[in-house]
């Protein structure tokens, strides 16, 4: 494991459970990921997967009440953040890694003005005068698309996407190297939507930021990330580049997610939904999560492990069959 | 043959501390029998306001809506009565649309108890049969909201809106809360039950793609008015209004090879309150000029094809 801890950020064997009344919810499995300096990682899986408790888990931000426990590594530029104390995380977080959240209408403080919600936050970790914080709020602001004349206007005076544009100025003021885009604009009009997208994809090459993008919406993925990680059930189910998810869709769940979508360019008459419902998270299985709703499904999947099989370098697929079709 | 519901220059407007909000503005369209109109356009254009005007939720505040051919607005106690039946409405939220309290079975009776001309044997058999119709396991009868999966609920709501036999269903966004594989099992329900019960739709998304599956003709929404009015396959393959071909390019797309060119919007999206005369897409349009500030006209620029820009020929080089 060693080796794995000179990368810039990486995930070992995360496992997140949560107690709720008499069960255990074991809402993140065994989760390995990696990710190098300046790249964009695409989380994708449906409601419930366990794609924000695994963003919850890097900032150390789960809700303390209803953690039964966190296990594995994480680690940023050769550090423990498992390990940290709270001097340490108030260091890195909105610093070094900063997080921007899906609804923009309730990650913004309602009775401050919007340039001095991103001066606190600048201050909080750049040792300076309040004049340089404003002044570098409104530099993010312009550079989000909002003009200086705005800045001491209030949330609400703004619309949704220029509200995430104020997120999205909030989470980079620091200069993260790492940003935690949870549904970034899954709130947003399909317009306003393409214009924070764009927005993101600038910025990620004039400051070099990595990014961890979590969605559902394979679409948003295609726009904007060079890995894909697929998780379902609280365990990455496949994993490789932009070009081995879509090009190659292997595992059924994957195939059945691209299934699913209306396609605007092909007229189909019948969707092909995944039939049956995300399995229950209090019982933890041997074999394949996906299993009762496969379509490929025999008696053998019950028999095997579901471990990774690597298809083609960095391509990887947790199902046994895999290899087999095709 | 005459269209099922129709409205002439329908308006909404709502008071507001700044004015007049023109939330639906002279909207004039029809739904033949049997079809599925789509109704798209961005939070805040109108289509929500114009779905629940179009059943008589809200009290339109000018205009006409015609549901087989007889003027809504002017309908006695009684004949609202039977209107009420042959219109229904399933909401964006599954959430928040049914209540906490009451059981699968109970929701789905309810409709079938205040219409009052069933017997009990008569509610319970039809519940049976209205669970069996969209799919929900018997079990289920007597759960809570709460104890099911969003793709359940929004069953649930599909089979209260059916228990009366309408004719006309307005479909708010009904598979926006929900996850891609759910989503597909909903549409593919509601196009089975329109195949099997001869019901008509008018279905308001903002997702083009959903839009486009299940739609027959589409109409597209701005700042509460209509913009472009035609049958769906005309849409994608010629869309002539400049927002119309924003809003397709905007699409994010899962072909990682063929990106489309996107048309980035620039500029406000105008006020809704006290609008003024002009096109509302102006402030925002690239090729908007001092004639389109000043006024709009709607043109049938190709057969069955309408366009409310005053520029589309000239923009379409038609």
């Amino acid at each position: 494991m060693a080796k794995t801890r000179e990368n810039f950020f990486g995930i070992r064997h995360l496992t997140v459970k949560y107690h709720s009344g008499n069960s255990i919810i074991h809402a993140v499995n065994d989760v390995s990921l990696e990710l190098k300096a300046g790249e964009t990682l695409g989380l994708v899986g449906e409601t419930g997967a366990g794609k924000t408790t695994i963003a919850k888990s890097i900032l150390r931000i789960l809700p303390e009440s209803s953690v039964e426990s966190v296990e594995g590594d994480i680690w940023f530029e050769g550090r423990q953040i498992l390990d940290m104390n709270d001097k340490e995380l108030q260091a890195l977080r909105g610093k070094s890694i900063s997080m921007i959240f899906q609804d923009p209408m309730t990650a913004l403080n309602p009775v401050k003005t919007v340039v001095s919600q991103i001066a606190e936050g600048y201050r909080q970790h750049q040792n300076c005068s309040k004049a340089e914080a404003n002044k570098r709020a409104i530099e993010m602001l312009e550079m989000v698309g909002i003009g200086a004349d705005r800045a001491e206007e209030y949330p609400h005076q703004f619309s949704g996407g220029m509200k995430q544009r104020v997120v999205i100025a909030l989470a980079l003021a620091c200069s993260p190297q790492l940003l935690l885009a949870d549904e970034p604009t899954t709130a947003l009009d399909v317009t306003i939507q393409a214009q924070v997208l764009d927005l993101i994809r600038d910025l990620r090459n004039k400051l070099g930021t990595a990014m961890i993008l979590i969605t559902h919406d394979l679409g948003v993925v295609a726009e904007v990330c060079d890995k894909v990680a697929v998780i379902y059930a609280g365990r990455i189910i496949e994993q490789g580049t932009l070009q081995d998810i879509y090009d190659h869709p292997t595992h059924p769940y994957t195939c059945g997610l691209f299934g699913a979508l209306p396609d605007l360019d092909k007229d189909v008459e019948r969707l092909s939904p995944i039939e049956g419902l995300p399995p229950d998270p209090s019982v933890i299985r041997e074999h394949c999560d996906f299993m009762e709703r496969c379509p490929y499904a025999c008696g053998k999947c019950k028999k095997f492990n579901n471990h990774m099989i690597e298809m083609t370098p960095g391509h990887m697929v947790r199902c046994w069959k895999a290899n087999e079709e095709e | 043959m005459a269209a099922l519901v129709e409205t002439q220059n329908l308006k909404k407007y709502f008071k507001s501390g700044a004015g007049m909000v023109h939330a639906v503005d002279d909207i004039t369209f029809k739904i033949e029998e049997g079809e599925t109109v789509g109704l798209v356009g961005e939070s805040g254009c109108g289509k929500s306001t114009l779905g629940r005007t179009l059943i008589h939720l809200n009290e339109s505040t000018d205009g006409k809506i015609l549901f087989r051919g007889q003027d809504v607005t002017k309908l006695n106690k009684k004949e609202m009565v039977k209107f009420r039946k042959d219109v229904q409405m399933i909401f964006q939220d599954p959430y928040s649309s049914l209540d906490p309290r009451q059981t699968v079975s109970d929701i789905i009776m309810e409709p079938l108890k205040l219409d009052g001309s069933f017997s009990q044997e008569e509610i319970k058999n039809r519940t049976r049969e209205l669970m069996d119709t969209v799919g929900i396991e018997k079990r289920l009868r007597m759960s809570y909201p709460h104890e099911l999966d969003g793709g359940r609920r929004q069953r649930v709501g599909i089979a209260r809106a059916l228990a009366l036999n309408p004719k006309f269903i307005v479909c708010d966004e009904p598979v926006s809360a929900l996850d891609v594989s759910i989503q597909a099992q909903i549409l593919n329900l509601l196009m089975d039950l329109q195949r099997d019960l001869g019901l008509t739709y008018l279905f308001i998304t903002h997702d083009m793609s959903v839009v486009k599956h299940i739609s027959n003709q589409i109409c597209v929404m701005y700042l509460g008015q209509m913009v472009e009015v035609c049958d769906r396959k005309e849409l994608f393959a010629y869309p002539l209004h400049p927002y119309t071909k924003a809003l397709l390019s905007a699409i994010p797309t899962t072909d990682i090879h063929n990106r489309r060119e996107r048309i980035i919007l620039k500029g406000e999206i105008k006020s809704p309150i006290n609008p003024g005369p002009g096109c509302r897409f102006a402030s925002r349009c690239p090729y908007a000029d001092e004639g389109c500030r000043q006024g709009v006209k709607s043109q049938e620029v190709r057969p069955g094809h309408v366009v409310v820009c005053n520029k589309a020929k000239e923009i379409n080089q038609l």
